[in-house]
């Protein structure tokens, strides 16, 4: 069973059509990069599957979960308790980071597990460190997000939400808000988690990123999936000539 | 004026300075809170209320606190007084709540509580467009990231987002106060007893301006004790950007 599977999804905003009928599947252990032109909705697929944004139609299921069925060319969402539930299967980290910027490092991871998951606070701090050794951030749980650099605001953005034990995280751009040389670390700690066959979906601009972190790549482009495959076929000798122009374009760039 | 007359006027404007400080902590006590429900109001999704809370802002804002204060000071006992005539006239029992506020207008507190009726109500506008400015400030991400961790509605107003705003209105907000502390004079239009009332009652019996400059000089200090107490605030929000 595929631990996120999605079905004919579509999204429109007004009169545009962001995502027309997007289908794919997310095996467990799996790290899959999404690539793709600005504009082709990446962020929009990323967002409805993380219940930021309503889909218009489709089917959506989470770890077996329903979330989102369409009856009679209607979306229909689960329950709110089992939204509730699907939300927290599912970790996503951000552009931006969106750290809680007057919360310390510490209350920003632990603020979930002790409010949400209503962890003994203990607990939550000693598994929160553990999580700061993991990132390379040891020492840093007193320091406030304004204090560290975008790198270190990323990893804790990162900690904070596997504080929540997800079965699924899924990146946006984690690396396009970095100086270049940031990027390293990133990419690092998603390789380290990688490692620990936990299972990701990454958006990125990055083609080497992509290519050095993930098993499977997904090539978008106007709304839909153009393509996708092992990152060696796909990066190597694709046939399609979308992807092919894309990469060209991207090649010609860096 | 000599010194002793000085010492004396100092004296004397220093007897009326509670009146002055009382009428500014009661427009605060109310206009603060006050000034968080019409930003709520303001922001309900039900546009009638929306759009009754914006006209009470314009209001509020358009029109002068002189203008305001007495209004309430001559408007409100005529009100009662009708109500109660009409009362009277169709020998209704309503006439319970009417009695107590007719009671009222003859307490020896109705012209303080007229001000701060007055006041809170024209400050709370004020407030209320700070508040909401903060609250726009807040990126919405701050909102994305509470939802994808769980967290239900109230926690993210009340952990994440209420805490930020707070920091945001701070200088507004102090701004609000410095300007409070000054319009506590314009009671002087219903002859509330305070600092500039009696400052003027002064100058006439000296015919000296002297005792307006001391008055100037007590809402001076007033002002640079609030501006110290904000600094001090905003101080101790520093410890994030
Ligand atoms: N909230 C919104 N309202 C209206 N249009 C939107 C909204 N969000 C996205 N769009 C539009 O949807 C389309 C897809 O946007 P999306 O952000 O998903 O693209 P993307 O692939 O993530 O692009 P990028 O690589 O630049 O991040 C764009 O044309 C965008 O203008
Ligand atoms: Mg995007």
């Amino acid at each position: 069973m595929s631990i996120l599977e999605v079905k004919g999804l579509s999204k429109s905003f007004g009169d545009v059509k962001v995502l027309k009928d997007i289908s794919f599947n997310v095996e467990q252990g799996q790290v899959v990069s999404i690539i793709g032109p600005s504009g082709s909705g990446k962020s929009t697929l990323l967002r409805c599957v993380n219940q930021l944004e309503r889909a218009d139609g489709g089917e959506i299921t989470v770890d077996g979960m329903k979330m989102l069925t369409t009856r009679e060319g209607k979306a229909v969402y689960a329950n709110k308790k089992a939204l509730r539930e699907i939300r927290l299967k599912i970790g996503l980290v951000f552009q931006n980071f969106n750290l809680f910027p007057h919360k310390s490092v510490m209350q920003n991871i632990i603020e979930a597990p002790v409010h949400v998951l209503k962890k003994n606070k203990q607990e939550a701090i000693e598994e929160a460190n553990e999580l700061l050794k993991k990132m390379g951030l040891t020492g840093k749980e007193k320091a406030y997000p304004c204090e560290l650099s975008g790198g270190q605001q990323q990893r804790v953005s990162i900690a904070r939400a596997l504080a929540l034990k997800p079965e699924l995280l899924f990146f946006d751009e984690p690396t396009s808000a970095l100086d270049p040389e940031l990027t390293g670390e990133i990419l690092k700690v998603i390789q380290e988690l990688a490692k620990e066959k936990m299972t990701m979906v990454i958006v990125t601009h990055e083609m080497e990123f992509a290519r050095d972190v993930s098993n499977h790549v997904i090539f978008m482009d106007g709304g839909y999936i153009v393509e996708e495959g092992d990152p060696s076929s796909l990066f190597g000798n694709t046939r399609n000539e979308r992807t092919k122009q894309f990469l060209k374009r991207y090649k010609g760039m860096s | 004026m000599n010194f002793e007359q000085v010492l004396n006027v100092s004296k004397i404007l220093l007897e009326y300075l509670p009146n002055t400080l009382k009428l500014f902590f009661f427009t605060l006590l109310f206009s603060i809170p006050l000034g968080a429900v019409v930003t709520w109001l303001k922001r309900c999704r039900f546009k009638p209320v929306s759009w009754l809370t914006n006209f009470y802002i314009l209001i509020m804002r358009g029109t002068p606190l002189m203008l305001q204060i007495v209004a309430a000071y001559y408007a409100i006992p005529m009100i009662v007084k009708g109500a109660k005539d009409s009362a009277a006239a169709s020998g209704s029992q309503a006439g319970g709540f009417i009695e107590f506020l007719d009671n009222c207008m003859h307490s020896e507190n109705y012209m303080f509580v007229t001000l701060v009726v007055a006041f809170a109500l024209n400050y709370a506008a004020y407030f209320a467009e700070i508040f909401r400015g903060g609250l726009e400030s807040i990126p919405v991400g701050q909102y994305e990231a509470a939802s994808m961790l769980g967290m239900t509605k109230a926690q993210t107003f009340f952990r994440i987002i209420l805490p930020q705003v707070v920091k945001r209105v701070i200088p507004a907000t102090s701004n609000e106060v410095i300007v409070l502390v000054k319009d506590t004079s314009l009671a002087t239009i219903i002859a509330y007893a305070e600092i500039m009332l009696k400052a003027k009652q002064m100058m006439n019996t000296y015919s000296s301006i002297v005792p307006l400059f001391i008055a100037g000089l007590f809402y001076f200090v007033m002002n640079a004790i609030v501006t110290v107490a904000f600094v001090l605030i905003e101080k101790h929000y520093n410890y994030y950007r």
